[in-house]
């Protein structure tokens, strides 16, 4: 009975390693082959990733995935993730793209690649009318929320030091939850976040306080890559002439893209 | 812009609540058969065996069940192994309960008097003879109440996979939390729901409790 | 995929962690002490206490043990704002933890006093002891004596349950944990380390609560 029961754990556990992927050589190559491509996307980030009233997620970085799926030829497989294990799931293989409104830095770019910028990003700091803060230094005393480990969170951190009370949630929901209720009196997001959450009418108004930095999105993917990268790259470039990025952006943002991206 | 109404929220929260259901019965029933093997050393009289066992029941009962699950879920796919959530999630889950339900077990079976080891053996009943024909049928009695009752600690366990990623009633929870702005009736919700799935396996713990043990009060 | 383990972040998180060890060992103190006390409180009322209250007090209790942590948490510090109750994550995690611990207490230390044989309230009475006085030295005692290592290890549950606080940014040794991460992209290195050490404390406080065992109960044998 015993080793019968172990015999029957060690084929359960096998068959459930069955499903695992072999350690590629080529990511682009194997994408193909499995005629699926995963691509972490947000679902907590609107306008870039929300949920609609399906728990689909909806958005520009999700329609940014299905039109690389779509140039790929490949099936979207789409992994829901949040700012803080985006780049684990990345480097644990658990994705092959990141699209989440992802900002590139050197501690970043250390450990992972970037495309070319695909949308428009400016972060900055919100707030309700009544707390009257204009610039970095009149942070001090204030409680501001952030997404830990986005590109808000270390340029905040950085800018800012220890005087300012930075309250970190694992995702924006947290984040959001926690500026709606009154838990923190300001947020550091980025501007067409804080214009979505205005969109629905909030019982707080995140308005635009002061902008801190211009951080475009890029897409994630692990390094040396570089035949998924260069195709990625003709996709992105691809969008950008031929107007089906300048769609997504009039859906999502409400806005042209910038020419200079 | 989307709008949700009572129902889509509700609607919501009862279709996520199916994953919280399935992921608890995968995690209690694979959690019982590895709880059971773990038991098996644990009561064995080969100390490797039995010092194996402890060491797990140790680290599973002395480490966050959170922290499991991030190790779980990031360190599989670092092995080469590229586990969805719910795998991961129902991994994490299976090893947790087991050290539960292995302590659990083994308190049943060693209430069962020593005596009966000795009559067992002297009727010339092997060791694993002995336990299946002997003792289990007897722990198996009073070990029903208190597995029912760990069952809604697997429940309320399985809230902690939302954090991996794994879409159930809770981070479903959290998803409409932020599409509607209403935190208060949400996490209400979210708590009725919960509440609906583990007070009637507590209560019915309790009744087996009081209905089976009757037996031993003389 | 070739993945080298690296822990050359630690020694300049070291800081990091050690302050979130600090806040994970605050909650325990405060959750496990006035927990305790509210489950004491409770467990009165539901076993002796005016008749009114004990419907009350077993909504809450049977409310809390069939709750996840995590939603009791999520809806002290995001729903409750709603109803004008404010308060920070630190407050909102302590609170978290002493209404969770404090129904589970309730239902262990009741069960101690309804193992009281009747007789003793009946001496208690023989020494002219008033209903307080008879219930905190003949039934209370003995009661906490008997429920000890029970209570005990619901109190390093209820410390490992307490990693969750970091999802309402309440920064202890897990938000500590998760925050490494997010800078140091060593996820698992880093989930690996914060296991220990809460292995480590789980270890302790097991050490700890049985110091206080023989404290608390000098005079008599262990617990049967």
């Amino acid at each position: 009975m015993h080793r019968r029961l172990f015999l029957s754990l060690a084929t359960l556990t096998l068959a459930a390693l069955g499903t695992a992927l072999p350690a590629y050589a080529d990511a682009l190559e194997n994408i193909k082959a499995a005629g699926t491509i995963k691509i972490a996307v947000p679902q907590d980030f609107p306008p870039f990733g929300s949920v609609g009233t399906d728990l689909q997620p909806v958005g520009y970085d999700v329609d940014m995935a299905q039109l690389i799926g779509e140039k790929l030829g490949v099936a979207v497989e789409l992994v829901p993730v949040t700012s803080a294990n985006r780049i684990p799931y990345l480097q644990t293989g658990m994705a092959d793209l990141v699209i989440s409104s992802l900002g590139k830095n050197a501690e970043r770019e250390a450990v992972i690649d970037f495309t070319d910028a695909y949308a428009p990003f400016f972060n900055g700091v919100f707030g309700p009318a009544s707390v009257s803060v204009a610039v970095a230094a009149d942070l001090a005393g204030h409680k501001v929320g952030v997404t830990r480990g986005s590109v808000e969170d270390l340029t905040l951190t950085e800018l800012v030091g220890d005087g300012v009370d930075i309250s970190r949630y694992e995702d924006n929901n947290g984040t959001i939850s926690a500026f709606l209720s009154g838990q923190v009196e300001l947020i550091a997001t980025g501007n067409v976040v804080a214009a979505a959450i205005l969109e629905r009418n909030p019982p707080i108004r995140p308005e635009l306080k002061f902008l801190v930095k211009d951080s475009p999105c890029y897409i994630g993917l692990n390094k040396n890559e570089t035949a998924l990268l260069a195709a990625v790259n003709a996709i992105i470039a691809t969008a950008k002439t031929d107007g089906s990025l300048e769609a997504i952006s009039q859906q999502w943002l409400g806005q042209a893209l910038p020419v200079d991206l | 812009m989307i709008e949700f109404t009572f129902w889509d929220i509700l609607r919501n929260l009862l279709l996520a609540a199916r994953w919280t259901i399935l992921l608890s019965l995968v995690s209690f029933v694979g959690g019982g058969l590895v709880g059971l093997l773990i038991m098996f050393m644990r009561v064995s009289r080969n100390r490797v065996l039995a010092g194996v066992a402890r060491l797990y029941i140790e680290i599973f009962q002395g480490t966050p069940l959170l922290m499991q699950l991030f190790l779980s879920f990031f360190g599989l796919a670092l092995l080469g192994m590229t586990v969805p959530a719910w795998l991961a999630a129902g991994l994490a889950l299976i090893l947790w309960s087991a050290s539960f339900l292995a302590e659990i077990w083994r308190g049943c079976v060693e209430a069962i008097a020593k005596g009966q080891w000795e009559a067992s053996a002297s009727l010339g009943m092997g060791r694993l003879q002995q336990m299946a024909y002997v003792i289990l049928p007897q722990a198996l009695r009073i070990a029903v109440a208190p597995t029912v009752g760990f069952s809604v600690q697997v429940v309320k366990g399985t809230a902690l996979t939302s954090i991996i990623g794994f879409v159930e009633l809770t981070k479903a929870g959290t998803a409409v939390t932020n599409a509607t702005f209403q935190p208060f009736l949400v996490y209400g919700l979210v708590a009725i729901i919960y509440f609906a799935l583990c007070w009637p396996l507590s209560k019915s713990s309790q009744f087996l409790e009081r209905k089976l043990n009757a037996a031993h009060h003389h | 995929m070739r993945y080298q383990l690296n822990f050359d972040w630690l020694p300049q998180y070291l800081p990091t962690l050690i302050e979130g060890i600090g806040v994970t060992i605050y909650l325990i103190v405060v959750g496990a002490v006035v927990g305790c006390l509210l489950g004491i409180v409770c467990a009165w009322t539901r076993a002796l206490g005016p008749k009114p209250l004990r419907p009350l007090v077993g909504a809450y209790v049977e409310l809390i043990r069939n709750t996840p942590f995590m939603i009791q948490l999520f809806f002290i510090f995001f729903g409750l704002p709603s109803l004008g109750v404010q308060m920070n994550q630190l407050q909102a995690a302590s609170l978290a933890m002493i209404v969770n611990l404090g129904a589970y207490s309730c239902e262990i230390i009741r069960a101690g006093i309804n193992a009281t044989p009747r007789g003793q309230f009946e001496a208690g009475a023989s020494l002219a002891m008033g209903r307080f006085q008879t219930f905190r030295y003949i039934v209370l005692v003995p009661a906490l004596q008997r429920i000890w290592p029970a209570l005990s290890s619901q109190i390093v549950i209820v410390m490992l349950g307490s990693a969750v606080v970091s999802q309402i940014a309440a920064e202890d040794l897990s938000y500590a944990a998760n925050f490494i991460q997010s800078r140091n992209f060593r996820a698992f290195e880093t989930y690996i380390v914060s296991t220990l050490i809460y292995l480590a404390l789980s270890v302790l406080l097991r050490q700890v609560l049985s110091g206080v065992g023989w404290a608390l109960f000098p005079k008599r044998k262990a617990a049967q």
